[in-house]
């Protein structure tokens, strides 16, 4: 699956890019070149050699701080997947199985969840049960579940109705046994695509909030927060929002070309492009066999 | 003549008893549409208005605080809590505040004692304005970007649209909006960079107002609108009655309009609905950049104050609003392609 990704170059640009990010969100406290919280005299000064992105208005060095900043968009972003994951999957298998009841409440509360607008939602809770990232991406996680309870509902309900998962109830396999032996296989290909597509909303809501002040301690640097200082003071430094936007984009634009790599390489799609692939390189006499490079826990 | 014009009768009349059967089979779908949404809405507003109530007993916030502070004794809490009619069951409250929002009666703000439905209704004409000229530059953008590009596929037009629908989808509304702000009002000094005036003081002074924040919440939306439409008329292209209408010579205008755009649009239209809350949601923070004292901020000012029943007050009215949307998206779906209603 991994290698197949790489195959592609949108998928090799999007592991990439994912990489680097997570690498920063690793080792930025390592990297940076200043102590993202210390500030000097010269405030707002202009990008050098010192300061590669400039200080902003208490003489703080941007880029330390964009690198330290990293980490809370990486953990928030995963913790909203992890928790769609848990909250959409396992119920959406299961509505298929646990008969009607489960399924109309499961059906109306999802209903009910897609409706929710989630950043009002993750602002009033974060706001009303203490003020922190943890509780804010709970409740997002859980409002973007809807996504992962329609996926699996419809990959499993395609297996559920095939002939060979028939065959193995009509053997008496339980029903246990046929989600671990045939469902989960099926499902997981567009759960990944899925997972994909959520981190990339998942940055956009860490840095939405942190934006407007919520989940963080004021001198914590996020990606978020500069932004919002360097709104403060544009008519100073015109160009000071680009490296903090840049790197929300890139994110963003690399998850969502994670998962269409994804898509394209795993089920039906996936089959196709193989076979034709194979056809081409067969065609020019040549093996086509990309080396799978050391990947981050994002190539999944 | 006598028999012919009798003919003649005969036949408008049936004309119009088929005329007014048919019209009375759309009203009919049309009515059905509408039962099926509302009782596909009445669980979602319950659900989610319990839910709405239900945070503030987990949050554990009391009026108390916000009135005297940290160091208060717990006589005065109980007092002021008594007074709120806090001390009641939970279900009970829950009652008595679901009937009072079926009313339109949101409740007093624990802050000032002003009443919340009309702070919230001050605030929404703003917001509704922001909202509204953002789905039409949504709806406009993505239809023009999504047909050009379906239209003339596999060109450089298309790849150029396809890219461009792709930086801005993954551009966040406020990212647009910063940068707008820095180009078009401190950079140019187009439009003021912030504040609000009512239409009533004139349209381009309003205009000008609404014009930058709607531009900034409606790029996610023109981008989805346009990939969707893409997708679904490049789909239609290669139905069967396209070729079949190419066959018998029709022109290319009429097969767009008549067999191709009808069929294309539902996945678009589909798509719509479920922008619209996070047209809600992304306003909380476009409002902030703007400066608009509008139904996003005071959402998230009511939060941060911990201002539990005007919290709530905006959560209801939101679900509101996306339900009588979603109504309204449904209605058109179920007008323009009907065979969408399975899947209701």
């Amino acid at each position: 699956m991994v290698r197949r990704i790489l195959g592609l170059n949108a998928g090799r640009i999007a592991v990439g890019v994912l990489s680097v990010i997570i690498l920063l969100a690793a080792l930025g406290p390592v990297l940076a070149p200043h102590d993202p919280l210390e500030t000097s005299p010269q405030t707002l000064a202009g990008p050098s050699w010192s300061h590669w992105l400039g200080t902003d208005y208490l003489g703080r060095d941007v880029f330390s701080r964009l690198l330290d900043g990293s980490r809370t968009s990486v953990l928030g972003a995963l913790q909203v997947v992890l928790i769609a994951l848990v909250v959409g999957v396992i119920p959406g298998i299961l509505s298929v199985y646990l008969g009607r009841l489960f399924e109309w409440c499961t059906l109306r509360i999802t209903d009910t969840l897609v409706a929710l607008p989630f950043l009002v939602y993750a602002v009033a809770v974060t706001a009303l049960l203490g003020n922190g990232i943890p509780q804010a991406m709970f409740v997002v996680g859980v409002l973007v579940s809807p996504l992962f309870y329609r996926v699996s509902r419809a990959a499993t309900l395609a297996v559920a109705r095939s002939q060979y998962v028939e065959a193995a109830l009509i053997a008496g396999a339980s029903v246990g046994l046929v989600v671990r032996r045939h469902v989960w296989g099926k499902v997981l290909p567009p759960i990944t695509v899925a997972l994909a597509y959520t981190i990339g909303t998942g940055f956009v809501v860490v840095s939405s909030l942190t934006f407007l002040g919520i989940g963080v301690q004021p001198p914590a640097p996020t990606w978020g927060g500069l932004l919002a200082s360097a709104l403060g003071y544009l008519a100073y430094q015109p160009w000071a929002p680009i490296a903090p936007a840049v790197m929300i984009m890139a994110t963003v634009w690399g998850s969502n070309l994670l998962a269409d790599a994804i898509r394209d390489v795993s089920g039906e799609a996936g089959r196709a492009l193989l076979n034709s692939r194979r056809a081409r390189a067969h065609r020019a006499g040549t093996v086509d066999n990309p080396e799978p490079l050391s990947v981050g826990g994002a190539a999944r | 003549m006598a028999v012919s014009t009798a003919g003649y009768a005969v036949v408008s009349d049936r004309r119009g008893q088929v005329a007014v059967a048919r019209a009375r089979r759309a009203a009919g779908r049309g009515l059905v549409t509408l039962a099926r949404s509302v009782l596909i809405f009445v669980p979602v507003f319950l659900v989610a208005t319990f839910a709405t109530f239900a945070l503030r007993a987990i949050s554990g916030l009391s009026p108390a605080q916000i009135q005297l502070g940290e160091s208060a004794t717990p006589e005065a809490v109980a007092r002021i809590e008594q007074e709120w009619g806090l001390d009641r069951p939970f279900l009970a409250q829950y009652w008595t505040w679901f009937e009072n929002i079926l009313h339109g009666d949101l409740g007093a703000s624990w802050a000032n004692g002003a009443d919340i439905a009309t702070l919230i209704g001050n605030g929404l004409s703003i917001s509704l304005s922001v909202a509204t000229a953002a789905l039409i530059i949504g709806i406009v953008g993505g239809f023009a970007l999504g047909a050009l590009a379906a239209l003339r596929r596999t060109t450089w037009i298309d790849r150029a649209i396809t890219g461009f629908t792709t930086i801005i989808s993954v551009t966040p509304p406020f990212v647009v909006g910063i940068v707008l702000v820095s180009i078009f009002a401190v950079g140019l000094g187009w439009f003021p960079s912030a504040g609000y005036v009512p239409a009533s003081a004139g349209a381009w002074p309003w205009l000008s107002h609404v014009l930058l924040p709607a531009l900034a919440l409606s790029f996610d939306t023109v981008a989805d609108v346009a990939r969707q439409l893409r997708a679904g008329l490049i789909a239609a292209y290669q139905e069967n009655y396209v070729i079949g209408a190419v066959v018998r010579g029709l022109s290319p205008r009429r097969i767009f309009f008549r067999h191709v755009l009808r069929n294309g649009t539902g996945p678009a239209l589909a798509v719509l609905g479920l922008k619209f809350p996070m047209l809600i949601g992304s306003s909380v923070v476009t409002e902030w950049i703007f400066g608009l004292q509008g139904f996003g901020r005071f959402a998230n000012d009511a939060a941060q104050a911990g201002d539990v029943p005007a919290v709530q007050g905006v959560l209801v009215i939101s679900i509101v609003l996306v339900v009588t949307f979603n109504l309204i998206v449904n209605i058109i779906l179920a007008r323009v392609t009907p065979a969408s209603q399975r899947g209701l």
